[in-house]
């Protein structure tokens, strides 16, 4: 269902995106466009009707790039400029947030949430409006718990207060919630490896890969051993790869430190607490 | 006793805390009398030389500000990613060493202590020490003040020892950076390696173990993506520990100052200054300052310092070289007139006479085709 949202909204972000490469002068090429969207059509039906799966997709690949052209090439002949990019989404800053958590699975510092939602995702987030995002949550939840579907939260250190700059969602386990000292370097693993499959995903569904999330994840991959030839951008497959082989040194410690963590945050913590973090007087002895 | 004189000096108005900057700079020029005496009493250098009529043009541009702190954040973000890269390029970290610890995760008032257990646990036992700490909040006490300082991150598990790792803006370009830069950056690690260095003494453990290489990473060539180098900062610490310890010492300098002498700016409630800047001319011209040009690009004080030079004719004015090689000769009017000959060198002077005398020949000799 979310996947399918994110999908429309990268289309409208594509269509911006190729506008200046197929301006057309006249009207010729957009006979030629729509001779080709029909033929297309055809295409596809006869595949479909022949079981050919695999070239049913790529003929609608290919059919949906050649619409997309079609609408920008009749926009431009009636001298209305595409918007650009960066307008802002029409969605409430939570749920632009909460899309790129969804990806990305673990907590995430703002600054990286909001490359990942300019990287894959419709419409500007602007880093600050994120700052009194978790504490309006927060008060959301003091006056009504639950009441919402999901809140963005805190994540917990190893001393059950909240870590300093992540987001995090209320829906995951706890044990998800929690950064010790290595969940910092697992997380960013984790991160990487998540944008490389989303991106395997949009080119597996014939869309094209955004360029600003090729970009994305050729620096994380820059910071990754075995991730990134010297040159040249990153490659999907090679960084998910490259990230696994790394998480295998480091997952099992963390995993057994964030369930430890997790444990003591279920037995010691109030609801409210759970969410958002202890105060760090009460508990700032304690762990030490 | 010295702490009351300091008092006096500064007037009715708290003492300024010092940060790392400002220990640096004055391991640049230890030999200010006037730098050690504002400096200590923590005197508001800024506004005093504002109210004197020479505000110093100083301080880094906002642009400069911003590119730093952009850069900083690139190089830290998630869990230090980019650092953790260069460790494991340039210094050959093993894969395994990750753990990355937050100092500022307890909360601005616990962050000291905080930084304490840390480094405390770090050095006690290695299975559970970290490799990257960050934000950490260090000590310093100077002249009877506590200064807190904050270096970028501390680094462990390189060899067991303690690295400061100092992100700075400049750029390396084809593996060379701008001297003057790389030396004041090294002067900043060395405050935060001496910090350190206490703070393990403190509680317990080998000083040695944090180390005198700090890692210094710039951006590389003309893009943005940041190389490290290790940097010996063992002379600027020699050089900073000394100038400390003559800041204890800095009763010795004050003793010898007038009584009743002050600094006050005799600030009012708005806190615009009220005393004559002619008289606190006066009381700043007692203790005597060493200018040298280097001084315009760390100390406050510098333009003021430089106007007192040139009344004086000192030859501080020409660089410490110069000054150097004319030992024995105080001001510029006096190398003049040795040079020209319209005046004998005294007992001592002989040499640098001749010298003098020989430099003005050639002086004529290669102006007089233009003429």
């Amino acid at each position: 269902m979310a996947f399918t949202l994110m999908l429309e909204i990268r289309g409208t972000q594509g269509r911006h995106a190729e506008a200046p490469a197929t301006l057309p002068a006249v009207s010729d090429p957009l006979d030629a466009l729509e001779r080709r969207i029909g033929e297309l059509r055809g295409e596809v039906r006869r595949a479909v009707k022949a079981r050919q799966s695999t070239l049913a997709r790529s003929l609608r690949g290919e059919l949906r790039k050649a619409e997309l052209a079609w609408d920008d090439a009749v926009s431009a002949e009636h001298g209305d400029a595409p918007e650009p990019a960066g307008t802002p989404s029409l969605l409430p800053v939570r749920e632009q947030v909460h899309q790129a958590l969804a990806l990305l699975g673990v907590p995430t510092a703002a600054r990286l949430v909001v490359a990942v939602h300019e990287a894959f995702f419709a419409g500007g987030l602007s880093a600050g409006r994120l700052t009194s995002l978790r504490r309006d949550e927060e008060r959301s939840f003091r006056t009504a718990p639950f009441s919402r579907p999901y809140y963005l939260c805190a994540a917990l250190t190893d001393r059950l207060s909240p870590a300093r700059g992540l987001l995090a969602v209320s829906t995951w386990p706890l044990e998800q919630r929690i950064v010790g000292p290595l969940s910092h370097r697992v997380d960013f693993l984790v991160s990487a490896s998540r944008i490389a499959e989303h991106l395997g995903r949009l080119t597996r569904a014939g869309e094209d890969a955004p360029p600003g999330a090729l970009r994305l994840l050729s620096r994380m991959a820059q910071n990754i051993p075995g991730a990134v030839e010297r040159f040249g951008g990153a490659e999907p497959q090679t960084v998910i790869r490259a990230a696994a082989a790394e998480l295998t040194v480091h997952l099992e410690a963390d995993t057994a430190g964030r369930a430890g963590t997790a444990e003591r945050a279920a037995r010691q913590l109030g609801d409210v607490e759970q969410l958002f973090g202890a105060a760090t007087l009460s508990h700032a002895q304690r762990g030490a | 006793m010295a702490t009351d004189r300091l008092d006096a000096l500064r007037g009715p108005v708290p003492p300024r805390p010092h940060d790392a900057r400002a220990i640096a700079a004055l391991a640049a020029n230890p030999g200010c009398a006037r730098r050690a005496v504002l400096d200590a009493a923590g005197i508001d250098k800024d506004s005093t030389a504002r109210h004197l009529g020479f505000p110093a043009p100083f301080g880094q541009s906002r642009f400069a500000i911003t590119r730093g702190d952009v850069f900083e954040a690139q190089v830290k973000a998630n869990g230090c990613a980019g650092l953790l890269r260069l460790l494991r390029e340039v210094l050959g970290l093993p894969i395994p060493l990750v753990a990355y610890h937050d100092a500022a995760d307890v909360g601005a008032h616990l962050r000291h202590a905080h930084t304490r257990a840390l480094i405390d646990r770090a050095a006690r036992d290695s299975d559970d020490a970290g490799t990257f700490y960050d934000h950490p909040l260090l000590s310093l006490e100077i002249a009877g003040h506590t200064s807190y300082l904050e270096p970028d991150v501390v680094a462990f598990r390189l060899g067991g020892r303690f690295h400061i790792v100092e992100i700075k803006s400049f750029a390396v370009i084809d593996g060379q950076a701008e001297p003057a830069k790389v030396a004041a950056a090294a002067r900043q690690a060395a405050v935060y390696v001496l910090a350190l260095r206490r703070l393990v003494e403190e509680l317990g453990h080998d000083p040695g173990r944090v180390s005198h290489e700090v890692i210094l990473v710039c951006p590389e060539n003309f893009a943005n993506r940041p190389v490290a180098t290790l940097v010996d900062v063992r002379r600027q610490l020699a050089v900073l520990r000394r100038q400390l310890a003559r800041m204890t010492g800095v009763g010795d300098l004050v003793s010898g100052l007038p009584s009743g002498l002050t600094f006050d700016l005799a600030a009012d409630a708005d806190g615009v200054p009220t005393r004559p800047v002619a008289e606190l001319a006066e009381a700043i011209g007692t203790v005597a300052a060493r200018y040298a040009p280097e001084c315009r690009s760390t100390c406050d004080m510098c333009l003021f310092c430089r106007d007192e030079a040139r009344d004086e004719g000192s030859t501080d004015l020409l660089g410490r070289h110069v000054r150097d090689e004319l030992g024995g000769v105080a001001g510029v009017d006096e190398a003049l007139a040795l040079a020209e000959g319209t005046r004998g060198p005294a007992d001592g002077q002989e040499e640098i006479a001749r010298l003098l005398r020989l430099a003005d020949r050639l002086r004529a000799e290669s102006l007089e085709p233009a003429r």
